[in-house]
């Protein structure tokens, strides 16, 4: 096998264990993963990703689903909301300065995390 | 019907983030679902991947179209990824929904930390792009 496959093999195994245990997408380890180890481009990186979240996120839906710790009523509405925001999301990015916007929201991942912890 | 609103509320707030920042919508969704709407850490996780699964194949129809999909990393890492999602998923059921809340929580605040840190790298001088981690 060559070493490129045997990486992404590693890279899955490891995004999609993360995706399952914590009910996220996994984006946020195979990106880096792949610019880091499998010299991607930034660009590719993302939507290369974004196909493998399809594979690791179903898996990781019927898995919580069966044991019904899905509320699917509560999808549909965030769903319905998220493709109204990603509209949004494009005039907000076209605007507003994105290092205070990742800043920001740095510090609300650290206080719903610290939220959580404790 | 407050909750409603509220629910839809969270979808845009997160779509934005996703559309402006590239981060995906779960470690929006689980917080939110934890802190705001009080559900079970459990089925938090469950609903977030409820609505990442479809999210995810209409970006993926996205960025296909414009030629960003390198399927030959996509198909192993995805088919490696169902085995990893399988498994995290099984030891995710059997923790006790507050040890996993809290594992959740030092996660998200490893992701903060990173995520402050290439910030700040990135004002620091435009030279950060050979490394975009």
């Amino acid at each position: 096998m060559n070493t490129a496959l045997v990486k992404a093999i590693a890279l899955g195994a490891i995004a999609g264990t993360v995706a399952g245990l914590f009910g996220v997408g996994g984006g946020v380890i195979v990106v880096p993963g792949l610019v880091l180890w499998l010299a991607v481009s930034q660009r590719e990186a993302s939507g290369t990703s974004t196909a493998t979240i399809v594979a690791s996120s179903a898996a990781a839906m019927v898995a919580f689903g069966i044991v019904g710790n899905v509320d699917w009523s509560s999808a549909g509405l965030i769903l319905i909301g998220s493709v109204i925001g990603a509209w949004g999301g494009a005039w907000i990015a076209e605007r507003i300065n994105e290092r205070v916007l990742a800043l920001t929201f740095a510090v609300v991942l650290a206080v719903a995390g610290i939220r959580m912890v404790v | 019907m407050l909750e409603i609103v509220a629910l839809i509320g969270l979808g845009i707030f997160a779509g934005a983030i996703a559309a402006s920042l590239g981060l995906g919508g779960g470690i929006i969704f689980v917080p939110a679902l934890v802190v705001f709407f009080g559900l079970d850490q459990h089925i938090a996780q469950g609903t977030s991947l409820a609505v990442i699964f479809p999210t995810a194949i209409v970006a993926t129809v996205a960025h296909s179209r414009m030629g960003n999909v390198r399927w030959r990393l996509a198909i192993p890492i995805g088919a490696a990824g169902i085995a990893g999602a399988v498994l995290g998923a099984q030891i995710a059921l059997r923790l006790d929904a507050n040890l996993l809340r809290r594992m959740f929580g030092v996660f998200l605040l490893l992701l903060a930390v990173r995520m402050a840190w290439r910030t700040w790298r990135i004002n620091d001088g435009p030279e950060s792009e050979s490394d975009p981690s």
